[in-house]
């Protein structure tokens, strides 16, 4: 894909090149997040503030619909942790392609930075990551989500009440877009993982009327071990 | 919505939460030494994790007209298996849903 003779043209404008679609594709998802804050009665500076804090798209709307239904905080941040779990994975990815180095405060700052878009762009190279180029990737994509999150919540104030209903969608609207090109690029094992989760957390929700953070868990778990099950996979190849 | 405690103080916990799992793999090294198909596992979770994302969440946000996500998502499906993209799929999503809504 990329050879090792390319290896300094990873700059920060490739970064931010390459980060740019996500930057687009995360903005109208955050103004869904800064709707759905201003619904439940957050203020501004705290739907800001949640963004630049967490970073975290199904996060962050798992931990506003814990907070709305008045859930404890304990109860939350465990939804929010077992959530994010698959950041660990993500983490360990990126850490073996970093470029030496990166101590401190940049690997603060880099980490927190670690989404599953930005995970899933910076993979791909075949080279080593280095600190300016990450930056760019995650900064532009970290601009789309804080900069939606409060556009969102403004232009809450002038939206007719169906038309906020109706923007609530976006979010679904994202993942089901995700789905439909990880269907299309990897064929059918997708449908089969992606809709074992989906039932399994319907009937967990419904039937057993478990709560969504722990059911949301659960269904991954079961659905990506039932993947690995029935996939025959070559050794070295990675999914992003 | 809980009364005594500072919505910031929420804010911040969930945003602890997050960042210690963002940042354990840069320093915790028994994750690259982990078997193979628990390997396996860890790259399909972004696929599995879309399942519960959309279901049953979009028919139940638009309850008692649950069928109204469910054409949203739909639209979206459609042009992002046909075209690719977002941005499309994201807005053709929003205006279905709009208009069934409204119906």
């Amino acid at each position: 894909m990329i050879s090792n003779a390319q290896s300094k043209s990873l700059t920060f404008s490739k970064g931010v090149q390459e980060g740019f679609p996500i930057c687009v594709g995360y903005f109208p998802t955050a103004m869904a997040f800064g709707l759905v804050c201003r619904d439940v009665g957050l203020k501004l500076w705290e739907s800001v503030l949640f963004s630049v804090t967490n970073f975290a798209g199904s996060g962050q709307f798992l931990a506003i619909n814990l907070l709305a239904s008045g859930s404890l905080i304990l109860e939350i941040c465990i939804g929010v942790l077992l959530i994010n779990l698959r950041y660990l994975f993500m983490g360990a990815a990126l850490n073996q392609k970093l470029e030496k180095g990166i101590h401190g405060p940049k690997r603060l700052i880099l980490a927190h930075g670690t989404t599953d878009e930005v995970f899933s762009v910076a993979v791909l190279h075949k080279q080593e990551l280095s600190w300016t180029y990450m930056m760019g990737l995650e900064g532009i994509s970290y601009l789309g989500w804080v900069g939606g999150t409060a556009v969102g919540f403004l232009i809450g104030m002038i939206l007719s009440p169906e038309l906020q209903m109706a923007v609530g969608v976006t979010l679904y609207a994202m993942f089901i877009s995700l789905f439909a090109q990880e269907l299309r690029q990897k064929g059918v094992m997708v449908l089969l993982i992606a809709g074992f989760s989906a039932i399994l957390n319907t009937a967990l929700i419904l039937v057993l009327h478990m709560g969504s953070g722990w059911s949301f868990v659960i269904a991954m778990l079961s659905a990506s071990i039932f993947g690995a099950l029935i996939i025959d996979e070559p050794e070295t190849e990675a999914l992003p | 919505m809980n009364g005594q405690i500072p919505i910031f103080v929420y804010i911040l916990a969930t945003a602890g939460a997050t960042f210690a799992v963002r940042l354990t793999p840069y320093y915790a090294k028994f994750l690259n030494k982990l078997p193979r198909f628990v390997g396996k596992c860890m790259r399909l979770l972004p696929i599995a994790a879309l399942g519960p994302l959309v279901f049953p969440g979009v028919i139940l946000d638009f309850s008692p007209q649950w069928y109204a996500g469910l054409a949203g998502i739909a639209a979206s499906f459609l042009i992002a298996y046909k075209k690719g993209g977002m941005i499309l799929p994201i807005l053709s999503s929003v205006l279905v849903t709009y208009l069934v809504l409204l119906v």
